[in-house]
């Protein structure tokens, strides 16, 4: 298991709780970070005190700033243009899909609106993101 | 998007063991092989180019470099959203930033043993096939607009 | 041969510009209204689904980390929590289904609807084979409207058809055009469980269902899927039935001039 750290933009404090639930159930220790709006989110990654994480778990339908320009912004940052994204939304808008991919978002899922399947879902990202993808390195982020 | 799978691969071994890892899935996409980067830009730009649904892509390649096909991908509209998988044996860091700066959606270092080898790009096959939502066809025209 | 008259043009009258203008307005905000409703419907079936995924998620936590502190009756509360959840997710699917008929383009041309008959025939019997199950389709059906709605309406008469007739090992499945009122009303007709005529105003009201679940399963949504899908062709739906003696149901697809070749069949029960 490797030691990179989730940044999940996430405002429903349901899906929040059952998303931490999912990724403690299929044994995925890694520390979470929730930001609960774009704001928050924003000055979390662009805070140097505090590490780029590993994958950053996207909703869309956020306050304060969307999960779109969230995403601009970081495409914009030379270090945090390589931090990779999972755009994780419930919106079935085409336009998001569209938006989204041509912001550069690495992924993008559908949250299933089943339980059992978004709680599926969220292991699969967590799996492929945490333990089979290698995250960008932070070190030679600070350094870029 | 169709779901056809470009598997971009000069080592004879891995090919077959990817392709085997592949079916693993019961996944019936059809896998088209590229073993050099000059073959692999040909099939993605070239005059017959068709479209990919998934690129797994080698760094080390005869011909053209991994990266340079990569760059090129992002450059062409055509290519520009198309998933990309890096999947190499390099250990260099700087492959990696390079890879992310380039815009590759993934990138996995082939496992040593031949199990999680096998394991691995099963999982690949399945997040970007099944799980991940297909990118939009190029003609949106958001995704003119919204050009980098 | 069938020919169906275009609709007259009324002569404008000078006298009548404000009326017509009132109408317009009228019209206009009416059907502004009505997309309203339309957007409404969609996004509430839509945002909906989030608690409910909160509700069948939460349900399964007390189940699962305090199974030790919950006995029967409590976990017969969660089950009945989960299966409320479940069917209020397919009612909200439904009604998706329902608006999303409301809110899509409607492209017209003449459509065979015998050819959609029989894709939807094969389908069926492909899912679950019953071999004393006969489909008899008009020859030369065709109908004026648009190729998708008019699927998935047959879809639903066909499939509420064949399954209204499954508690019988034998059945008939009728698809064809008669004539109502001086135009040609196409119609599905089976010789299955039917309903009885008291009930037939009610049949076409969303989620409203005649039979319990136990008998026959289903929300109750594909008839009044039928009926917007009929109403946004500008014709009239209607059914005739008998417990136990089957259903007919009719459906008018006023419009062009176009010619049918199927023969005109009685339109009585036998």
């Amino acid at each position: 298991m490797k030691n990179g750290s989730i940044l999940l933009v996430e405002d429903n404090p349901d899906d929040e709780k059952l998303t931490l639930r999912a990724l403690k159930k299929n044994n995925i220790a890694n520390p979470v970070k929730v930001a609960r709006d774009g704001q928050e989110a924003l000055d979390y990654l662009f805070d140097d005190n505090q590490p780029l994480p590993a994958v950053v778990l996207l909703d869309l339908r956020l306050p304060k700033v969307s999960g779109l320009e969230v995403l601009k912004r970081m495409r914009a940052d030379p270090v945090r243009k390589l931090v990779p994204v999972v755009i994780l939304t419930s919106s079935k808008e085409e336009s998001d899909l569209t938006n989204g991919y041509a912001l550069g978002t690495n992924s993008y899922i559908r949250k299933p609106v089943d339980f059992e399947q978004f709680s599926e879902t969220v292991r699969h990202l967590g799996m492929y993101w945490l333990v089979l993808n290698e995250a960008p390195p932070v070190g030679a982020l600070e350094k870029a | 998007m169709t779901d056809t799978i470009l598997l971009v691969e000069d080592n004879a071994d891995d090919e077959k063991l990817t392709l085997r890892a592949l079916q693993m899935n019961n996944t019936l996409n059809p896998v088209i092989i590229a073993r050099d980067g000059a073959e692999a830009l040909e099939l993605l730009l070239g005059t017959e180019a068709q479209p990919f649904g998934l690129v797994l892509l080698d760094l080390r390649l005869p011909k053209v470099h991994g990266l340079t096909v990569l760059q090129r991908m992002r450059a062409d509209p055509r290519t520009r959203l198309t998933p990309v998988v890096i999947l190499t044996s390099s250990k260099e860091e700087a492959d990696l930033v390079s890879g992310y700066a380039m815009g590759v959606n993934s990138y996995i270092r082939k496992p040593v043993d031949f199990h999680r080898f096998t394991e691995a790009v099963a999982k690949v096959g399945m997040y970007w096939l099944m799980l991940n939502e297909v990118p939009p066809p190029m003609s949106a025209p958001a995704l003119a607009a919204a050009q980098p | 041969m069938q020919t169906y008259p275009t609709r007259p043009q009324a002569a404008p009258l000078a006298l009548n510009v404000p009326l017509e203008q009132q109408l317009r307005e009228r019209t206009a905000e009416l059907e502004a209204a009505r997309a309203e409703l339309v957007d409404f419907a969609y996004s509430i079936s839509h945002d909906l689904r989030a608690p409910l995924r909160s509700i069948v998620g939460f349900a399964k936590v007390i189940e699962e980390d305090y199974a030790d502190r919950v006995d029967a009756e409590g976990r017969d509360a969660l089950h009945r929590v989960r299966a409320a959840a479940r069917k209020m997710a397919e009612q909200l699917d439904d009604m998706l289904k329902l608006s999303r008929v409301s809110r899509s383009e409607l492209t017209r041309e003449p459509v065979d609807l015998g050819d959609l008959a029989r894709e939807i025939a094969t389908e069926l019997e492909a899912a679950a084979p019953r071999p004393g199950v006969v489909f008899d389709i008009a020859p030369g059906l065709v109908g004026w409207g648009d190729r998708r709605l008019l699927a998935l309406l047959l879809q639903n008469l066909l499939g509420n058809a064949w399954k209204f007739t499954s508690a019988h090992a034998s059945a008939r499945i009728e698809i064809g055009v008669t004539s109502a009122a001086g135009e040609p009303a196409y119609f599905v007709r089976d010789d299955g469980a039917g309903f009885d005529m008291a009930d037939a105003r009610r049949l076409f009201n969303p989620f409203q269902r005649l039979h319990g679940t136990a008998e026959f399963p289903g929300t109750g949504i594909g008839l009044a899927i039928v009926r917007r899908i009929v109403q946004r062709h500008g014709g009239r739906v209607w059914a005739e039935g008998a417990l136990e003696k089957g259903a007919t149901f009719y459906f008018t697809l006023p419009g062009a001039r176009i010619e049918t070749q199927a023969p005109v069949r009685e339109a009585a029960l036998t």
